[in-house]
């Protein structure tokens, strides 16, 4: 990969965190319930306020705000939460990430594999059986919010069948007998959030790949490598495979910043203690400072993720390395 | 109802439960474990709750969970007994003093903190400062819900001549002192903490305390771990771990009850908790709260005739007490009582609940719902109707209202549309909004409250009290006094101040009585508000596992998230001391676990949920059609398809 | 050749291009009445646009808590097909009107979103230059932001800033804000392929043959431009529609939505905070679900239908 690319990529990326530390500023500054607005305790003197707003900054100038901020903002400070009573957003977040990275983790491999499977399995066999199945089922969990899925599978999985504990990471109060036992009760808890996911994310995979190896079959090299008498099997998975990966690799990466979307509907069905969850309660109780620190955040995440993906799509394809 | 602890004030923030404040987590530990845990383990008690914990810090909570999980970790000086009466807590005794100036507090000798270190009289008098200082200095320790309690209570000084003694001076005549819910800090871990910093000190578990159990792990959004407190002074609750468990909606947490994976529950929807009545193995409580929902007007200037530029009430009709009266006519509080909260409630009256009995008066006359007779009075009031139908105010003008509500319950959209349906009979068009709770209280308050965005800018109101056991703070809401701070209603009435003032002074239960039964009068009808329903505390418990549980009151209450934590130590081992029922269920259980001793926790005996058992296969089934037909379409485009190509 | 166009009058000139125009238009939809998936998007969402022109020809008036025909929770039956909700409303009325609300809510923000994107793109394509890679810029920029986040952050300022009584089109302020947030969050990826498809159409000979007899940019865009990229911006119009919808239901789903006012979001937000899912009520929330599903999945099928009709070489990866 050449440099150039490399130093293209990257520098655009600080750019855009850049740009986003600074919207991130603008718009929450605009916010109705602007910091200023948390301190509506009737309770609490003017003496105490203008303390508070000292100690938060709220007393200077709207550039040197801005310099505070960013400077905060470098550091890691993100402020202090005030649903959590002053706790740092910082430490609000950590204990939140987790859940979130370990769902949507799984979710995604899930669906990456079992989509590119199905989508690669249905260009090959254009016009088979799974093809019109496949194509038509991915289609319609496209068409699906992710918490139509997850209350469907609640439905049906839990209040129906009872084979899967409602919500949550893990059972309470639980001495497991031996490690083995503490996994499956993991898992029990694990499956259908992340099935839910998994399932919201299939569709798309499945559709993006089968057009992508439909395209790539049509492609000179192939009907080369056709000519030349190699098994179908082998072209698939030696030639068309690898390049019409490459699209499917960009939808990830573009796709993170929708899928958070799908991260709080499923976290808010399942009860799961993550981002999603943390968001929703944020907005209902106005806690902006971790409502920005969460955008800050996941802002963020999407950049190195489409940068990250930049990189990969560099080094796959030779045709970008310019 | 336990947020009734707080001074009128927390309420606004903290009381509805049943609203999805919380987030997480939640168990289901019946498959995996309890198993030969339970015989050699520790016995846990897990209680679900809708409510997200904010803080342990006593100062900085703002909810009902949070209560429960500072006084499960600190004493009070004084805490409640089974029925409210004053019960031993870090004093095990107490004497008004002879000149009824001062009262002294016998502190219990050879107490100790968890940590080991001796707790004193000093821990007393170091939280008791805390509060008397920020009383006297006019300002407030943390969100100020806990410190009023000194100023009602009088308190002015607190001294501890020595290390069993604390002196409180007050000239009170009542016996508030004796409920001051002042939590005793231990001070050789707060000591640098003064009033202005204690409510941002960082309360990180494991805390030391001198309660029954002490918080050792907090998981933000999914629970708070205690675990027994080893020095503790008092009776010794069954359970030798407790987890309060937060939930982001009702629903995943009475799945996760009916699963077997609670012990208790609190905030299940009416329809939940009939569903909850059906199962055997589960005991529901109907809680009856100290508190209630109101449906408000915005009476800024009545009485002193002041008006808010750029705020206030949109109209002068709404300082017309014959215009509130006719509006209350309108209200069917009957069929809210019935449609929203399934029934669970009393229907509402006066300003004193009628949970206090002692206190409560029903008023003479109640209004009847009839939207009829809600015209007559309006129109003899002298708002009638223009030729649209719409109904005008003395000034002529059109009289349109706009509705404020808080997201902090589910219920208060419901009502609102009942309301706005309601007046829109009457010809009063009604715009309805709702608000963060926050939000909607610096919007309400008028220019009293200090702040140049305080303007009162509203007309009608659906929100929420609790109180405490002592009805004062419910009373004083409507006091002139009150404009600026707890006051949403802005009523003012001198004839009232009057009455709550002598009512203090009163002397003896009955006087007070007396004076309180005008107060409601009053209240009833002027109708600064027209108080909807009591609200009832829903909630449930399993008996497989632990036995002994106690309502606090003993007729009206709940076994915990009352009004202090002596439910806990009236818990046994189900499996020691069977109940009655999980008597025939409570065997030794060698192979299954706690749990299948009685069926109860697989949850498969859940019978009532049959018509939830095919519906799945129902919607299963409709999906099926669906996939298949698209399928079915997709493979018949194929032709075209291929054509293009 | 020249001298021949010079002296026709304008308005024959006029005439032809539009027998053209139309004449295309007519290829194209001949082309995609063959697509039959097209054509079942396009009946579903004709059926959904009667709905929601009509609902109160269909199924009465919105049922509301004072006028509910039903009890609580009442089951699917004869009285009520699609069974009741909590307080006792007909959901087949709930889902009805629904679909006016969700409708028109995706579609103003599908106008606002498709406007914004497409002005944003063929200036942006046509002009070039720095203006270009400033637009591009701020293009990329909301691209990467997680736009449902910046959604549900944008919500309550919105709110203040247009202010609570406010109306627009008889729509109020509350549901206008998603809308709005909807269409600041979404004109991104519009904006994007109107202008890859403008700086393609831009080198064409007649753009040039208009600019040497002295045509200026905002007539070009308008005159030759805009009719070149029409094509691709319908296409995209009826995807993003989809998006719109799924958007709007998710912000209602979270409760951004209005409770006064039941787009199918809002009734699911109604059904999950009542238990619905516990309580095995599930005719509550599946006649929403599946409006949502079969509307998104007409538009999708639709999009992509119209998208290989009205432009074969752009044939999209997506």
């Amino acid at each position: 990969m050449g440099s150039g690319y490399l130093l293209r990529k990257v520098s655009s990326a600080i750019v855009t965190i850049v740009f986003i530390v600074l919207f991130n500023f603008v718009l929450f500054r605009l916010m109705p319930g602007s910091p200023d607005r948390l301190l509506r305790n009737p309770h609490i003197t003017e003496q105490t306020r203008a303390e508070y707003r000292a100690r938060w900054g709220l007393d200077k100038p709207i550039p040197e705000q801005l310099v505070n901020y960013v400077v905060a903002t470098a550091k890691g400070d993100l402020g202090l939460s005030v649903y959590f009573r002053n706790q740092p957003v910082v430490d609000v977040l950590a204990n939140r990430i987790l859940p979130t990275v370990v769902l949507f983790g799984a979710g995604e491999v899930v669906a990456i594999v079992l989509g590119i499977a199905l989508g690669a399995y249905s260009g090959w066999r254009r016009g088979g059986p799974v093809d019109y199945v496949g194509n038509g089922i991915s289609l319609i969990l496209y068409s699906m919010p992710y918490f139509v899925i997850g209350m469907l599978l609640l439905l049906l999985f839990v209040t129906a069948l009872h084979w899967f504990p409602p919500a949550g990471l893990q059972s309470l109060g639980v001495r497991y007998a031996s490690i083995f036992d503490e996994l499956i009760d993991y898992g029990r808890h694990f499956f259908l959030p992340v099935t839910t996911v998994a399932i919201g994310l299939i569709g798309q995979y499945s559709i993006l790949m089968r057009s992508s190896i439909i395209e790539t079959l049509g492609e000179d090299y192939i009907t080369t490598a056709r000519a030349k008498g190699l098994k179908s099997g082998r072209i698939l998975r030696d030639h068309a495979l690898p390049n019409a990966m490459l699209p499917a690799v960009t939808l990830v990466a573009i796709n993170l910043g929708y899928v958070v979307a799908g991260a709080i509907t499923v976290e808010v069905v399942f009860n799961w203690p993550g981002l999603g969850t943390l968001t929703v309660d944020a907005l209902a109780n106005r806690d902006y400072p971790v409502l920005q620190g969460i955008f800050l955040l996941l802002s963020i995440a999407v950049v190195v993720a489409n940068l990250i993906a930049d990189l990969v799509y560099g080094a796959l394809d030779p045709r970008v390395r310019t | 109802m336990r947020s009734s602890l707080a001074t009128g004030a927390r309420p606004r923030l903290a009381t509805r439960t049943r609203v999805l404040m919380a987030a997480l987590l939640l168990a289901a530990p019946m498959l995996v474990g309890a198993g030969g845990a339970r015989a050699a383990g520790p016995l846990i008690l897990r209680a679900g709750t809708t409510q997200d914990l904010d803080s342990l810090n006593p100062y900085a909570t703002a909810l009902v969970v949070g209560y429960e999980a500072y006084e499960l970790t600190y004493d009070f000086l004084v805490t409640f007994g089974p029925n409210l009466e004053p019960a031993p807590g870090f004093a095990e005794s107490w004497q008004r003093a002879a000149d009824g100036h001062s009262w002294s507090f016998k502190i219990r000798s050879g107490m100790k903190w968890s940590d080991g270190q001796p707790a004193t009289s000093a821990d007393a008098c170091f939280s008791f400062q805390l509060a008397i200082d920020a009383v006297q200095a006019g300002d407030v320790v943390g969100l100020g819900y806990i410190d009023p309690a000194i100023a009602d209570a009088g308190v002015t000084k607190a001294e501890c001549p020595d290390a069993t003694t604390m002196i409180l001076t007050s000239d009170d005549s009542s016996q508030r002192i004796l409920q001051t819910y002042i939590p005793i800090l231990p001070k050789h871990i707060w000591v640098k903490e003064t009033y202005k910093t204690l409510g941002d000190a960082k309360f990180d578990a494991p805390l030391v305390g001198t309660g029954p159990y002490m918080a050792v792990e907090w998981k933000s959004g999914q629970y708070v771990h205690f675990v027994r407190n080893p020095n503790y002074w008092g009776k010794k609750g069954a359970a030798d771990e407790v987890f309060i468990v937060f939930f982001k909606t009702a629903d995943s947490m009475v799945q996760a009850f009916k699963n077997g994976d609670l012990d208790y529950i609190r905030g299940a929807t009416a329809d939940q908790f009939n569903q909850l009545k059906t199962d055997p193995t589960i005991t529901t409580v109907v809680g009856t709260s100290n508190g209630w929902t109101e449906f408000g007007f915005n009476a800024y200037g009545t009485g002193t005739g002041k008006t808010i530029k750029g705020g206030g009430p949109s109209t002068k009709a709404l300082l017309d007490p014959a215009f509130r009266d006719a509006i209350g006519y309108a209200i069917d509080k009957q069929a809210l009582l019935d449609r929203i909260l399934g029934g669970y409630g009393t229907l509402g009256s006066t300003q004193v609940p009628p949970v206090l009995v002692q206190w409560h008066t029903d008023p003479a006359t109640p209004r009847t719902f009839s939207i009829d007779t809600a015209k007559q009075k309006l129109d003899a009031a002298g708002y009638v109707t223009d030729a649209t139908g719409q109904r005008m105010d003395k000034q002529a003008k059109p009289i349109k209202l706009r509705l404020y509500f808080p997201d902090s319950d589910d219920t208060y959209p419901d009502v609102a549309q009942f309301i706005h349906d309601w007046l829109a009979q009457l010809g009063i068009p009604v715009t309805a909004k709702k608000f963060g709770s926050g939000d909607l209280t610096s919007l309400m308050l008028p220019p009293e409250g200090g702040k140049p965005e305080n303007k009162a800018d509203y007309d009608l109101f659906i929100w929420s009290w609790a109180g405490n056991p002592d009805p004062n703070a419910l009373l004083q809401i409507f006091t002139c006094d009150a404009i600026g701070s707890s006051s949403d209603s802005e009523y003012c009435n001198p004839q009232y101040d009057q009455l709550y003032a002598d009512q203090n002074k009163a002397t003896s239960p009955e006087a007070r009585k007396a004076i309180l039964d005008q107060m409601q009068t009053i209240f009833y009808n002027d109708a600064p508000y027209h108080i909807l329903y009591y609200d009832s505390e829903l909630h449930a418990y399993r008996t497989n596992k632990f036995g002994g549980w106690q309502k606090q009151p003993l007729e009206a209450g709940t076994p915990l998230f009352s009004y202090s934590t002596i439910g806990y130590s009236f818990l046994t081992d189900a499996s020691v001391q069977p109940s009655p029922t999980a008597a025939a269920s409570s065997g030794p259980a060698p192979s299954g676990g706690g749990g299948t001793a009685t069926p109860a926790p697989s949850a498969t005996p859940t019978k009532p949920a049959s018509d939830s058992g095919s519906t799945p296969l129902i919607i299963g089934a409709i999906l099926l059609i669906v996939v298949i037909a698209v399928g079915f379409m997709l493979l018949r485009r194929r032709p075209a398809n291929v054509e293009d190509e | 050749m020249t001298a021949t166009a010079t002296t026709l009058d304008p308005g024959a000139l006029r005439r032809e291009r539009w027998r053209l125009r139309v004449r295309g238009w007519r290829e194209s939809g001949a082309r995609f009445l063959h697509r039959r998936d097209g054509v079942i998007g396009l009946v579903i969402i004709l059926a959904f646009a009667v709905l929601a022109i009509a609902p109160d020809l269909l199924v009465g008036p919105l049922q509301t808590v004072t006028t509910a025909t039903g009890h609580k929770f009442e089951p699917p039956g004869a009285t009520h097909p699609f069974g009741t909700d909590n307080l006792g409303r007909d959901m087949l009325n709930l889902t009805v009107h629904g679909t006016r609300i969700s409708m028109v809510i995706g579609l103003l923000a599908t106008v606002i979103t498709v406007l914004v994107g497409a002005v944003l793109g063929i200036i942006s394509g046509y002009v070039g230059g720095s203006l270009d890679a400033v637009i591009m810029r701020v293009t990329d920029f909301f691209l990467v932001l997680p736009t449902f986040v910046l959604a549900l952050v944008l919500a309550p300022i919105i709110l203040d800033i247009v202010g609570l009584d406010a109306a627009f089109f008889g729509i109020k302020a509350t549901l206008f804000v998603i809308v709005i947030v909807i269409g600041a969050t979404s004109w991104a990826s519009t904006a994007r392929i109107i202008r890859a498809q403008t700086l393609s159409v831009k080198e064409r000979a007649f753009v040039d043959r208009a600019r040497a007899i002295g045509a200026g940019g905002g007539h070009i865009m308008r005159r030759h431009i805009l009719p070149n990229v029409v094509n691709l911006i319908v296409a995209n119009t009826v995807l993003v529609f989809a998006g719109s919808v799924l958007t709007e239901t998710t912000l209602s789903f979270v409760g951004l939505g209005d409770p006064f006012a039941p787009s199918w979001g809002q009734i699911l937000n109604a059904a999950q905070t009542s238990g619905a899912p516990g309580l095995g009520i599930w005719w509550y929330y599946v006649p929403p679900a599946t409006a949502i599903v079969l509307v998104v999945l007409a538009f999708t099928l639709m999009g992509s239908a119209l998208d290989d009709v009205l432009n074969p070489r752009l044939r999209s990866r997506r």
